[in-house]
């Protein structure tokens, strides 16, 4: 007869236990707690409005099914964590889900990240994030020109209201570097760089 | 009830309340001179990365290591009470801090990055910060001083109605033991606009529903990302909300810069205009809305708040 539970039986936890011992999970998450009520579904927001059901995720994740790591759905999440808050036993699909993302990454998959790049590098650069150029274009295109007056003027409004610089001192961008250097962040922008060109260079063969 | 301090306060900048609301900031400093909050800010602080953490773009050690070097400049100005103007900053940097507190191979391995590059001074000892009593949202200490701003003269905004946006990444993250009050209706913004003697609609279908930037959505999945910010004006507008009051300005982004833009989408207009409520508290008390609450750098025109603030000045409510 067919095991219909989800937990007695299973023989094999590697994607569990790997999300569970992950260091962006929650200390003490109820990844193998789930007992499939739906709660986290109720309140997210895209599955309201898409084809991504929490529920499922945290289901798929239980059954050990690593399809959902390379699944287009995952990238779907707001990370608002409302399923998080209202889990009745702990779970995190937020979480989980940040970390799928994570492996689909290792795994080579860095096209929905990609774009993000020029956040990375204007943080390695001035200390600060900003968003990327491709993407502000878009901002001004549907916002309209006053928002990239706001941009302009900046420095001057912000010297308006008696704000500081909105950069770091030298000495403190280059230690930044630095660190992120040592933790393996540069790499990780150095491969999406590469990726970035690669792809370009496709494009332009085609 | 955790406690809240009023001294030794790291006012911690924000990478979106520095490039698109720093009234934010500027409001914030505003009104702890007025309430005797003592507090610094140190422009050596780094982003938290939290935007790029949120892209996926960031991974977990790399965001802690920042982390802990900003901690660690909190720590060398003996300004260890950490005030975050942005709920991102807010849940990434109590995660963080945890993180330094419990899990020694992380610890270890920061620690060593900063001796390799002779940077001893930033090394983090376990219990150096509590993210309980160490981290705090900006709001919360406005909060604590709800006596005293109630003293404060302030103009009649009676005529106005108000409700609140509280922040996923402030009343959901760390829901456990950190949102002051029910995180399942969250108070904060109410109890504090209460003291402008206004009416506040402190339950409403949606409150709990994010502002739909969703960190990656609102660019990469646009469509998406609006829809579920229009679920939320929808609810606004049928309860007649004139003002919403933010504690985030990821959130206050997604409803200022995007309004328009639903607005032309549904074929409707909603009369609602967006402010930090720290910004809200400062323009009730008099603050100047150039020179301090920064209405400058908004899209949706707050044409009709200042013109009740011109006609008006201060009185004790």
């Amino acid at each position: 007869m067919e095991i219909k539970t989800l937990k007695i039986g299973k023989k094999n936890n590697k994607l569990t236990e790997s999300i569970i011992h992950d260091l962006r999970a929650s200390e003490d998450i109820g990844v193998n707690k789930c007992i499939q009520c739906g709660m986290c579904t109720s309140v997210c927001p895209a599955s309201r409005h898409s084809d991504y059901d929490s529920r499922e995720i945290a289901k798929r994740v239980l059954e050990e099914d690593e399809s959902v790591i390379c699944d287009d759905i995952i990238w779907n999440c707001f990370s608002c964590y409302s399923c998080h808050s209202i889990c009745p036993v702990g779970n995190s699909v937020a979480e989980i889900v940040q970390i799928l993302r994570q492996k689909a990454i290792a795994q080579g998959k860095l096209e929905q990240v990609v774009t993000f790049l020029a956040f990375g590098e204007s943080l390695m650069e001035l200390g600060i994030g900003s968003i990327p150029l491709e993407y502000f274009n878009i901002l001004i295109e549907i916002i309209g020109d006053e928002y990239l007056d706001i941009k302009i003027n900046l420095d001057d409004i912000r010297e308006e209201l008696g704000l500081g610089k909105l950069t770091l001192p030298d000495d403190d961008t280059r230690d930044i570097k630095i660190i992120l250097e040592k933790t393996g962040f540069t790499n990780r922008l150095e491969k999406l760089r590469a990726y970035k060109e690669s792809n370009k260079n496709s494009k332009h063969k085609g | 009830m955790k406690k809240i301090p009023d001294k030794d306060i790291l006012i911690f900048k924000s990478c979106l309340v520095s490039g698109e609301y720093p009234g934010v900031e500027s409001s914030t400093k505003y009104l702890f001179d007025k309430l005797g909050v003592e507090y610094v800010l140190d422009e050596r602080q780094s982003c938290c990365t939290g935007l790029g953490y949120y892209f996926d773009l960031f991974d977990q050690f790399s965001t802690t290591a920042l982390a802990a070097r900003n901690f660690a400049i909190a720590r060398e100005i003996e300004h260890k009470n950490i005030a975050t103007l942005c709920a991102t900053c807010y849940a990434i940097l109590k995660k963080a801090c945890n993180i330094l507190n419990e899990n020694d191979t992380v610890r270890n391995r920061i620690n060593q990055i900063f001796k390799d590059s002779k940077m001893d001074h930033m090394e983090y000892s376990p219990g150096d910060f509590d993210s309980h009593s160490n981290i705090f949202h900006a709001a919360e200490i406005l909060w604590n001083k709800t006596a005293e701003i109630k003293e404060i003269p302030k103009i009649d905004l009676s005529n106005f109605k108000i409700a609140s946006h509280h922040a996923c990444h402030y009343c959901k993250v760390h829901y456990k033991e950190e949102t002051i009050g029910n995180m399942r209706n969250p108070m904060i913004i109410e109890e504090l606009a209460k003291t402008c003697g206004v009416e506040t609609v402190d339950w409403y279908d949606h409150k709990r529903t994010t502002c739909g930037a969703g960190f990656r959505q609102r660019f990469a999945n646009l469509d998406l990302s609006l829809s579920v910010t229009a679920d939320k004006l929808l609810s606004l507008q049928e309860n007649d909300v004139d003002i919403l009051l933010h504690m985030c300005p990821n959130c206050q982004m997604q409803f200022d810069r995007y309004q328009p833009v639903i607005e032309k989408k549904l074929n409707t207009k909603f009369d609602l205009v967006h402010l930090n409520i720290a910004q809200f508290l400062a323009l009730a008390m008099g603050a100047d809305p150039y020179k301090v609450v920064g209405v400058q750098t908004h899209t949706v025109p707050l044409d009709n708040i200042l013109e009740r603030i011109n006609q008006a000045s201060p009185v004790v409510i």
